[in-house]
């Protein structure tokens, strides 16, 4: 730093703004100021931008991260720095880095969502064809009261396969910390082939029983149709039989007259 | 009793995640309200808080205390800030600021601010960021570090990664166009008079 001071050098007057400059400059800067308006002009308009930025305070923030768990992930290194808080949390493992409050304090895992996903995707589908394969209510239609039995075991079979990758889901996550990515890998692996056999199994039962339901009903249908058409013989010839005693009846009245 | 940060980082080195957590805590505010300022985009600042201390809980076995702690945090959200505007290419950083809210801002009013100067100030305050929009990233960080969190200027250098004469140049061309803009503003700079009684 210099004692001395040159007109015009706004470096120097940005550390006598902000009071970071050698004494003897200070000092030198001090006398310039009073001795030149343009100086003392442009130092005043710097402090009076510096009082408004004083003004500027960002908004409240709702923060409070916290770690609560020494995994924090490498996992996701090869990701971009910044991405929304939900896909941040969603990509950590449990025990990683979270913001209170926002999320559970310990995000499902990879596995469990996929795993949630699948049982999830399998319930829908069994939804949907069990909506699908409804019969509309005829007494007539036999096999489709006994189907409504394996649905009520299917249901029961359902809840109780839930339940047990509820137990599974919790059990895991409870595991130690120490289980390596390999390990988490195979398991979420044998877990997803799992749900796909059950998904396949539930497929196939409900296809063979779609095929039943369709069967009995065209059978049904059949029938009706055939009992409709009886009806319909039935009552032209009543009618032609009446048309028939009208035209006797006219022929007679005409050749007695 | 109060610990220092460097106590609190060596314990966390430790594993002591309570003590990781107090840093968290208390560094929080400063490093969401930098990077706030610098990309003005109040989610996004949040994340790179987020993004920040979730980088020095995992790089922290290699902070060897060279630097100070915060100004190694600093460091990490300036470079998370940096990623961020260079991902948006320069695309506006701050959105216009929204109208003010009469009622809202009664309801906010302290026991001293009146109502008319609580509005003079969000208006300022929006004009300032606003202005603050307009300067380049390393003017506007400067300016952020300096004015909002006290740095030196070889502080700021060292973040920075350039000579401590550039700085002050980012601080006085970062001044002067806020001061322009301000102007045209209609926010004609008044004199500073503790300035008047030193000239």
């Amino acid at each position: 730093m210099s004692d001395t001071f040159q007109c015009g050098d706004n470096t120097a007057l940005v550390g006598y703004l902000y009071d970071e400059c050698e004494p003897a400059e200070r000092t030198a800067i001090t006398a310039h100021v009073t001795l030149c308006a343009a100086c003392a002009a442009e130092l005043a308009a710097l402090e009076s931008a510096r009082l408004q930025l004083a003004s500027w305070t960002p908004p409240e923030a709702d923060l409070g991260f916290q770690v609560v768990g020494a995994d924090v992930g490498v996992h996701d290194s090869g990701r971009g720095p910044l991405t929304s808080i939900g896909a941040w949390a969603s990509g950590l493992r449990p025990g990683a880095f979270t913001r209170s409050g926002a999320w559970g304090s310990q995000p499902l895992p990879v596995w469990a969502q996929a795993a949630a996903a699948c049982l999830i995707f399998a319930v829908g589908l069994w939804l949907g064809v069990v909506r699908g394969s409804t019969p509309d209510a005829s007494p007539e239609v036999a096999p489709a009261a006994a189907s409504r039995a394996e649905l009520a075991a299917l249901d029961h079979r359902l809840s109780a396969e839930m339940a047990e990758l509820r137990t599974a889901t919790a059990a895991t996550a409870a595991a130690p910390q120490g289980i390596s990515e390999a390990q988490m890998l195979a398991r979420m692996s044998a877990l997803l082939e799992e749900s796909e056999r059950r998904q396949q199994r539930e497929l196939a039962l409900r296809t063979a029983q779609v095929a039943r339901d369709f069967d009995s009903q065209r059978q049904t249908d059949l029938a009706q149709i055939q009992r409709n058409l009886g009806q319909i013989e039935g009552l032209t010839g009543a009618e032609v039989r009446e048309q028939r005693q009208i035209l006797d009846y006219l022929m007679r009245v005409s050749e007695q007259r | 009793m109060t610990w220092t940060d460097e106590d609190l980082v060596a314990r966390s080195k430790g594993g002591d995640l309570d003590s990781f957590n107090q840093l968290v805590l208390r560094w929080e505010r400063p490093i969401y309200a930098f990077a706030y300022r610098v990309i003005g985009r109040e989610e996004d600042a949040r994340d790179v808080c987020q993004e920040t201390f979730l980088r020095a809980f995992r790089s922290l076995s290699g902070f060897r205390g060279q630097a100070k702690f915060s100004s190694w945090l600093y460091q990490i959200a300036m470079n998370l800030c940096r990623d961020w505007i260079r991902r948006q290419r320069r695309a506006r950083t701050v959105p216009l600021a929204e109208g003010v809210d009469p009622a809202e801002l009664a309801a906010e009013q302290g026991p001293v601010e009146s109502i008319e100067d609580l509005v003079s100030r969000r208006e300022l305050s929006a004009v300032v960021e606003e202005a603050m929009a307009l300067l380049p990233e390393d003017q506007r960080t400067a300016i952020v570090l300096k004015e909002y969190h006290g740095m030196t200027f070889q502080e700021i250098a060292d973040l920075q990664g350039c000579p401590l004469s550039t700085v002050k140049t980012r601080l006085y061309q970062g001044l002067t166009v806020l001061r322009r803009h301000l102007e045209r503003q209609g926010r004609t700079p008044r004199l500073v008079p503790q300035l008047v009684k030193r000239i």
